[in-house]
């Protein structure tokens, strides 16, 4: 049976019986060795193979009601979660699950039914919706941030009330500016979260499986560093190796044993490509900046059409530095507050700015999510940045999750267009 | 060699014929412009066939067809797609070769082109959202709403001072703006010239995104209508060039480009 096949008859499966019970039952049946093995021996790419199988367990992990989960936003250091003992579970994320699954639509209405407004990003509605539908797992802490999104606050304290856990709802006030006032903040409420979490675990604080954790992430961050480096020389890979399907181990599992295997495999992977690669074979290199849409789509496809390739996305830059396990709850606050998206626009222009540069980027496709003003906010002075230097700038109009606000006819003409225009300089 | 072009758009498709020679000098043999209707690709071979009849020349003695617009994946037998951006930019550099900004105003889209000064290629773009407020559909729908032909939008707009603001963007909105101020016994001509406003306002807000540099050419079905095009150059503060024919700059761009396959 091909992986396609597979993969079609799992998302029939989620469709046709969207509840919670099903999706427990489903992740349980393909979590089996056997199935994943079978499933797993008809993708071609060791690492895309790990990437599936890992997803797959992970999920089923949090879905087994075996283990204490926690919900949390995008940008949180996660090695303090799996440093607590704590199943991370990112809604946002799986907003985005939503959209390839194609129920994106039946949540999306069921948050409109429950008043989440339409001006609401689709990755929080959707989750929102999910949630309303009880498709999530019951979780026992949730944890946010208002790093980036500002969103992200407002939609998990819903969250936290009607799952009636209103008291285990932590919410992390990253600062605007990186200080020492910023960082003594920052690491405090860090530190108070661990140890007020513990206690509601009834377990001792365990600083040391905190260092692991933290000693995992920055075994993670080493070979994160090494594909990326391999990356400004690479360009003719295949798509599963778009940093855009990378976001849950990248962000919400760093810290994870399983995650350090993911990148060492990337890594290997990737270097094998690089030897094997065509030099004669030019082709014009985009950055990717924000999320993709992650439902059926052709963008990639056209690009590739076009000659042109996405050799590196805003979010698999690796932005902070290794952290220090001696100094947990700092190290973690500094790489919070090393996030390019933190504080002002200038941040994240510099930071991309240092990305084209490395991978002498043609053009920049920015996707502009419907609803994420932190992003979209930024896109005329994003334009005019790269301009100056005769780049490109694609700010594309659309929707990651909901198909329905993103037509396909006119994103392929604004695609096609661009790498048109890529390709006439 | 005979090169075509055929430009498939929501409202209407051209065809367009070129002789070009081995200096790359054309000449415009034939086009042909028809409504869309509700197959495309019927319309593409239609307008296939009446540019080459009357350029007297038969399928088999076209070099090569360049497909554009909207519809351009479903002509079969064009030898490649190129989008409208390149082959609108590509059209009207050809006429007017100094032009660096093009306002493209069609049945369902409105587009800015930006053309680079040196190579005459296009730099950058903007296309309207997924909505026809400021296109010709949207002219079409108010002047059914005003029973008024919409061929005599200009003439009023010229001949009338007075306008009334039109505030809602959406065309369905718009339309019961309308009715709301006939109602109220408005003059039919004020609310024109409010309308051809509210379409240059748009339209203005898509140059000042792409930014204001002249010449500035105005092409598409909606630059046939000399109320938009004096209200666009009114806000812009700069004359606007407008081609004998400005449905074909499209076709004529990807007749052109079909030459260099």
């Amino acid at each position: 049976m091909s992986v396609l096949s597979i993969k079609t008859r799992i998302i029939k499966n989620i469709q046709d019986n969207l509840n919670l019970g099903s999706i427990k039952r489903l992740l349980h049946t393909i979590s089996n060795k056997p199935v994943l093995a079978l499933y797993g021996s008809s993708i071609k790419s060791i690492t895309d193979k790990y990437l599936n199988i890992y997803t797959i367990r992970n999920l089923n992990e949090v879905y087994s009601g075996k283990y204490p989960v926690a919900f949390g936003s995008l940008f949180l250091p996660y090695e303090l979660i799996i440093g607590l003992g704590l199943k991370p579970f990112l809604p946002e994320i799986m907003g985005g699950f939503t959209a390839g699954l194609g129920i994106s639509g039946r949540t999306i209405k069921a948050a409109s039914n429950n008043w989440y407004s339409s001006d609401l990003c689709t990755f929080h509605r959707s989750a929102a919706g999910a949630c309303e539908m009880d498709l999530f797992p019951k979780p026992s802490f949730i944890v946010c941030s208002n790093l980036a999104c500002d969103a992200a606050g407002k939609s998990f304290q819903n969250f936290s009330r009607k799952y009636n856990i209103e008291k285990n709802f932590y919410f992390i006030d990253v600062p605007h500016d990186d200080d020492g006032a910023s960082l003594s903040f920052l690491s405090k409420q860090l530190e108070n979260i661990f140890y007020e979490v513990s206690g509601k675990l009834n377990k001792k604080p365990d600083i040391e499986k905190l260092k692991k954790t933290i000693n995992c992430s920055n075994d993670f961050r080493k070979f994160a560093i090494q594909a990326n480096n391999i990356r400004k020389e690479l360009y003719d890979y295949p798509q599963y190796f778009n940093g855009l399907n990378y976001i849950l181990p990248f962000f919400g599992l760093s810290g994870t044993k399983e995650t350090v295997n993911l990148y060492k495999i990337m890594t290997g992977e990737l270097q094998e490509k690089l030897l094997k690669q065509d030099k004669n074979k030019k082709m014009k290199k985009v950055l990717w900046m924000h999320l993709k849409p992650y439902y059926r789509n052709e963008i990639f496809n056209i690009l590739e059409k076009n000659n042109c390739r996405v050799v590196f996305e805003e979010t698999s830059n690796v932005f902070w530095d290794e952290l220090d396990p001696d100094k947990p709850f700092k190290s973690l606050a500094k790489k919070m507050l090393s996030n390019p998206l933190r504080g002002n626009g200038e941040n994240r222009i510099k930071a991309v700015q240092q990305i084209a540069a490395l991978y002498d980027i043609d053009g920049i496709i920015m996707f502009s999510h419907w609803g994420c003003r932190q992003s979209n906010g930024l896109s005329r002075l994003i334009k005019e940045s790269f301009n100056k230097k005769s780049i490109p700038v694609l700010v594309l109009d659309g929707d990651c999750v909901d198909i329905n606000n993103c037509p396909a006819g006119q994103i392929k003409t604004r695609v096609e267009g661009f790498a048109e225009i890529l390709n006439s300089i | 060699m005979y090169t075509c072009g055929i430009d498939i758009g929501s409202v209407s498709t051209e065809a367009l014929i070129l002789d070009i020679d081995e200096r790359k000098d054309y000449k415009i043999l034939s086009y042909a412009i028809i409504k869309t209707g509700s197959d495309s690709k019927t319309a593409a071979e239609k307008s296939f066939k009446m540019a080459l009849s009357e350029a007297k020349l038969n399928r088999n003695e076209i070099n090569y067809i360049v497909a554009t617009g909207y519809g351009r994946v479903i002509v079969e037998f064009a030898n490649k797609n190129i989008t409208e951006i390149t082959c609108h930019a590509s059209g009207v550099t050809l006429l007017f070769p100094d032009i660096i900004t093009i306002i493209d105003i069609g049945g369902q889209d409105s587009k800015v082109i930006k053309i680079d000064r040196t190579s005459k290629k296009p730099i950058d773009f903007l296309m309207n959202d997924k909505c026809a407020a400021g296109t010709g559909r949207f002219l079409e729908v108010m002047a059914k709403t005003l029973e008024i032909n919409l061929e005599n939008f200009g003439e009023i707009f010229l001949s009338t001072k007075e306008k009334v603001d039109i505030t809602s963007t959406c065309t369905v909105f718009a339309e019961s703006e309308i009715v709301s101020l006939i109602g109220r016994g408005v003059a039919k001509e004020k609310i024109i010239k409010g309308l051809i406003y509210s379409i240059a306002d748009r339209i203005i807000s898509m140059v000042s995104r792409v930014g204001l540099e002249a010449p500035v050419c105005l092409t598409g079905g909606v630059a046939k209508n000399s109320g938009i095009a004096s209200a666009i150059e009114e806000k812009l503060g700069v004359k606007l060039q407008i081609p004998f024919e400005p449905q074909i700059t499209g076709a004529l761009g990807a007749a052109y480009l079909a030459g260099k396959i």
